[in-house]
């Protein structure tokens, strides 16, 4: 654990692959894991946009424009005439819902914005252990191509929910000699990579955050973004090791035939019975995900607002309102992250007094979240707001998170989920939490951040082109959904609920009637997808083309911010700051009295009393 | 700017970088632990089976459990040794740890190897038995004999399920003795007369010629489907109707019919499997139990064994049975299942196949003995016997008792029963079939319900116990290999900063302590408990 800090020989000359791909600085390996995650949430989203062609038109063949990717082997092994079948559909869903938590947003946002801010934010040369930092990155992109080479498999990749549950997993490519050499093995073998990846990411960033403060940055003078960053450390300090027991177990079940998790007399109407000893517990597993499964979700959600909560004060000039109460609420929220877990298992048949319970802690962990947003919200009352890229995109989150939350509120409670469970209307509720909620964190988080990374900004014109029609076909994509699943369509349909369809009026069949009545809003919301994917593209130019093209920034504190990162050379050097930064004061002091510029830099000496005289 | 507090500590906290880095880290090598102890829990509360309790001999553990409460004190003698500056005291301190890691490995290393010789066999009426599933001679042939057998007159390959390997470990048994039922000819042009011998390289052929008459015919009907979707939307009655319209529906069934019908010469032929018949007789096929099923396991009988890939190999099943040397008979699963059933458990145990056996019914019968002698001896405390003691007859007692008649053990107590078991130094692994010969019985496959050595297969217990040790095992040899590296590379950094080589030895000293402490908790848990 130790014997990764002796930087001491670091020479100031290093060559190409040492300072891009091998890279100890936690600035280029926070690039890094924005890039890699950026192309992974891509490659998710293209999976998605190939399942919503067999929701929309479940008969007829893929076209041209979304196969092209496939080679005739492939096609010729895993579509049917052209079509979907529901199995691969099933390994794309299962692909699409790991790719997006574990490949791209959670990198994303702890990994990307976590590596490059934070140690930026309390005034440190860089993280405490920059080696392990780098092992931590490579160990998540051989964890990702694990998993994603598994396509390439003759088994295929995984497919049985991103959430793997036995005993379905369990029969997944059961039939194959090599059990290592299966997606659903790979898939596991992935998963334990990337946690171990976390791992080691979490215990740096908390040392870090503990340890490597600058001069005078008490706790309560450090930015959100740091508090949310050292919460979601030890969300995945303490909450991933659970789900690195269930993947070993599961590794262990498939390869040496154990039944951790398969109960006795199990049955496959292909297979047979299955030649396992039994006694196992499914219902274990869950229990096991689960535990990470909930803090998870704050692992994804927590660097979005922590994005915001920098974005807000930047452009409204005046403090972010309760920063005491969002601490509190932040800390509250991590704490009680971990004992939630069952209510993803209300249908699993644990009992009444269980469900009670866990349906209190559920809408008790509701309340630091609300805080949370609304002090954001009341950070925007009486501020001189100024609409800039990043601002546009932290204004779209909060309502956007607002629907996302407030529709997961009715999930909460046992006797709803009832009729909720599976439906697209959980669908519906984490998409309006993780894509136009954390993801437009994320975009303004680039915004805000790039003018640091290259000192150039990032394009007002293309940054609009990205914004709008994002923000309308979120909704159009994702509103629709919270409509069919209380209407009762199924999540995992492959043919937009086609089989159950019954458009006769008269008929005995009312929920074929129910499907009918809604099931053309399957076209809208594909069409909306596809169009979203569009809607990226000026994202990519600007992204790439701001780098040597975009508007220069005229200081090393573009958006006149307080916070320790704008006191560092654009962009920061080897070392980060060139002498060490000493800390003053909190890190929203916008329009303080004091001094004639509206904001006060936690970095800047006092001058009270010269202001006075003068 | 230098990375501060790498030796030295931070005045507010008080700690350097690693020692929070290590405690951090270890916190969540608890909740990885107390995962895997929770999982424990949970599966032995809501076992459906009889729990195996201390079947694990106890030496070995405890043994290792001291090996590794001396290395965590001599890992600390070397941190001192360091701390004073003594680079000899500190190079012996830590190869002694090390020294005790390898012991330890070694040790579970003999553990395993012992649970890994030791088959088990749930019989059809749920009785359990254990033992050695392979010939007792000493330096003999250990081959273990529990492959399925049948005498196949006919091999079906399913071309899109096959797997090489499969083929390539049971080709041998194929080859010469089989030959193609019908004529094939494929796309290509290729042809393959009746009665060609069977051959990798046909078999490969065919499936290349199956995969491209797929993607053709496969493209072929996307075209179609693509073209009536299109005539489709040209039609005026048809204009804005979607696909399940029935109209639409019924104007796509009737255009892809004609499209399909005029594309007719343009599908190549699908040939999906291959049948080989045998070219005299039938032919003995042998296979390993785990990559195949018999449709019927009773000897002699028409059957067909079952690849995972879906081969079909047909004909008369032979001799599968399992010949097993007897060191545990175990009832209380019977038991559980006969008292689910309202069944008199006495009566399930006296019915069972397994005391059929004369050599069987004797073991059973002194136990009997055993246990009526045990129940004397509890008569006047609060003491009944439990399910192990009344329904389990373990290897000490088959082999304390072998030498011993029925009329002998009445004429003893309990106690002078329980001396003549063996102890601990002879059994130190499991049972030991060098020195004793257990009484052999020959299972026929039908009897048998599921088998598996003491590996994780066989129940949940084993799972856990290999899974848990496994890992801590991993602990132990990623552990050394820090150590190691301190003992071996650390001279250099001894030289020019001490106090730093001293720090990560107190970090990795941590660690090994936390792995000594897992030890502390499984030892009790997986053998005494």
């Amino acid at each position: 654990m130790s014997d990764h800090n002796d930087d001491h020989h670091d020479h100031h000359n290093p060559g190409f692959i040492q300072k891009y791909i091998f890279s100890t600085d936690h600035k280029i390996i926070g690039i890094q894991y924005g890039i890699t995650a950026l192309l992974f949430l891509l490659f998710g989203f293209y999976l998605m946009m190939v399942m919503r062609w067999s929701i929309a038109y479940p008969t007829e063949p893929l076209p041209s424009w979304m196969s092209w990717l496939f080679t005739e082997d492939w096609k010729a092994q895993w579509l049917e005439e052209g079509k979907l079948p529901g199995e691969t559909y099933n390994m794309f869903g299962a692909m699409h819902g790991t790719i997006m938590v574990f490949l791209g947003i959670v990198p994303l946002g702890f990994g990307a914005f976590g590596n490059y801010v934070t140690p930026l934010q309390i005034g440190a040369p860089d993280m405490a252990f920059p080696k392990l930092n780098m092992a931590s990155y490579w160990i998540y992109v051989i964890g990702g191509l694990m998993m994603c080479g598994s396509f390439f498999l003759e088994s295929g990749a995984a497919k049985s929910g991103w959430t793997n549950y036995p005993p379905l997993s369990f029969f997944a490519d059961s039939q194959y000699p090599h059990q290592f050499w299966t997606g659903q093995t790979q898939w596991l073998m992935g998963l334990v990579m990337l946690i171990s990846s976390s791992l080691l990411g979490s215990v740096n960033f908390i040392t870090t955050i503990i340890n490597l403060r600058a001069k005078g940055l008490t706790w309560m003078r450090m930015p959100f973004f740091v508090w949310a960053m050292l919460v979601t450390g030890f969300l995945l300090l303490l909450a991933f090791p659970p789900l690195e027991v269930a993947g070993i177990m599961q590794v262990v079940d498939r390869m040496f035939g154990s039944s951790f998790f398969q109960p006795s007399g199990l049955y496959h109407q292909q297979i047979g019975l299955s030649d396992a000893s039994g006694g196992g517990s499914p219902l274990l597993y869950q229990h096991l995900f689960w535990f990470l499964g909930h803090p998870e979700v704050y692992v994804l959600l927590l660097p979005a607002i922590a994005c915001v909560a920098e974005i807000i004060p930047a452009n409204t000039r005046r403090p972010i309102w309760g920063y005491k109460s969002m601490v509190y609420g932040v800390l509250v929220l991590g704490f009680l992250s971990f004992i939630v877990w069952a209510h993803h298992m209300y249908m699993t048949g644990m009992g009444p007094a269980i469900s009670a319970f866990f349906q209190t802690t559920t809408t008790l962990i509701s309340i630091p979240s609300v805080i949370l947003l609304t002090c954001l919200l009341i950070s925007l009352w009486g501020g001189s707001i100024k609409f800039t890229p990043p601002m546009m995109w932290a204004c779209a989150f909060l309502p956007m998170f607002g629907i996302g939350g407030l529709t997961g509120l009715p999930l909460a409670f046992n006797l709803v989920d009832l009729h909720l469970h599976d439906t697209y209307y959980v669908i519906g509720h984490f998409h309006y939490v993780v894509a136009p909620g954390i993801l437009f964190g994320f975009f303004a988080g680039i915004h805000h951040w790039f003018p640091k990374m290259t000192g150039r900004y990032m394009s007002r014109t293309l940054n609009h082109l990205h914004f709008w029609p994002s923000l309308i076909l979120m909704n159009t994509l994702f509103f629709p959904m919270l409509i069919q699943g209380m209407a009762g369509f199924h999540r995992r349909w492959y043919n937009g609920g086609d089989a159950y369809l019954d458009a006769d009026p008269e008929s005995v069949n009312v929920f074929g009637r129910t499907v009918a009545e809604h099931i053309d809003l399957n076209v809208m919301m594909s069409w909306s997808a596809w169009l979203l994917c569009a809607a990226q593209i000026p994202f990519v130019i600007n992204l790439f083309t701001s780098i040597k093209f975009g508007r220069k920034t005229n200081s090393d504190n573009p958006w006149n911010a307080c916070s320790l990162e704008w006191a560092t050379p654009t962009p920061p050097g080897h070392g980060n700051f060139i002498e060490e930064p000493v800390c003053y004061r909190g890190s929203y002091e916008y329009a303080r009295p004091e001094v004639d510029e509206d904001f006060y830099p936690q970095w800047k000496k006092p001058v009270e009393n010269k202001t006075k005289e003068d | 700017m230098e990375i501060p507090y790498i030796v030295e500590p931070r005045k507010d906290t008080g700690l350097n970088n690693s020692k929070i880095a290590i405690w951090l880290f270890l916190a969540s090598e608890v909740m990885l632990f107390g995962g895997l102890f929770s999982g424990y829990i949970f599966l032995r509360i809501y076992a459906d089976y009889p729990w195996p309790e201390r079947t694990l001999p106890v030496l070995p553990g405890l043994i290792n459990t001291f090996i590794l409460i001396a290395s965590s004190i001599t890992v600390v003698f070397a941190w001192v040794a360091l701390k004073l500056g003594n680079w000899r005291k500190f190079q012996i301190h830590m190869s002694i740890t090390l020294a005790c890691a390898a012991l330890f490995m070694v040790f579970k290393a003999v553990e395993y190897k012992a649970k890994l010789e030791h088959q088990a066999i749930r019989l059809d009426d749920y009785t359990v038995i254990e033992g050695h599933a392979y010939p007792q001679v000493k330096g003999g042939d250990k081959k273990i004999t529990k492959n399925l057998n049948i005498k196949a007159s006919q091999v079906q390959i399913d071309l899109k399920r096959i797997d090489d390997i499969y083929y390539e470990t049971m080709g041998a048994q194929y080859e010469g003795k089989f030959t193609l039922a019908d004529r094939l000819e494929l796309n290509s042009g290729t042809v393959f007369e009746k009665d060609t011998e069977i051959s990798k390289s046909m078999i490969d052929a065919a499936k290349e010629d199956l995969i491209k008459a797929l993607a053709n015919n496969s493209n072929i009907n996307i075209a179609v489907a693509r073209q009536a979707s299109s005539d489709a939307g040209d039609q005026p009655h048809l204009k804005g109707k979607r696909y399940y319209d029935k109209d639409r529906k019924d104007f796509i069934a009737k255009r892809t019919k004609e499209l399909k019908t005029a594309e007719k010469d343009n599908y190549a032929d699908v040939t999906e499997s291959l049948t080989f018949k045998s070219k005299e007789g039938k032919v003995d096929i042998s296979v390993n139990p785990r990559w195949g099923k018999l449709s019927n396991s009773k000897e002699g009988e028409d059957g067909t064994l079952k690849l995972k890939d879906e081969t079909l190999i047909s004909g008369t099943t032979a001799n599968s049975s399992i010949e097993i040397h007897v060191d545990g008979i175990d009832f209380r699963h019977t038991v559980m299942k006969a008292v689910e059933k309202g069944i008199d458990p006495e009566a399930a145990i006296n019915n069972s196949w397994l005391l059929k056996d004369a050599g069987m019914k004797l073991i059973w019968d002194k136990h009997l003995v055993s246990v009526a002698k045990l129940e004397e001896s509890l008569v006047g405390t609060d003491h009944v016997p439990t399910d192990v003691e009344l329904y389990r007859v373990n290897w000490q007692e088959i082999a304390g008792l072998e030498k011993h008649s029925i009329a002998d053990l009445k004429g003893m107590t309990h106690s002078e029963i329980k001396k003549l078991f063996p102890g601990d130094i002879e059994g130190f692994a499991g049972p030991n079939h060098g020195k004793v010969t257990y009484p052999a019985i020959t299972v026929p496959r039908e009897q048998v319900r599921f088998e598996a050595v003491f590996s994780p297969r066989w129940n949940t217990y084993y799972a856990t116990y290999f899974t848990i040790t496994g890992l801590h095992g991993l602990h132990i040899i990623g552990g050394a290999l820090v150590l190691g590296y301190y003992l071996f590379f650390g001279r250099k950094m001894f030289d020019s900063n001490p106090e730093w080589l001293a720090n990560r030895v107190e970090v990795g000293g941590l660690f090994w302590h936390f792995v000594d402490l897992v030890w502390i908790f499984l030892f009790p848990i997986l053998y005494l408990m």
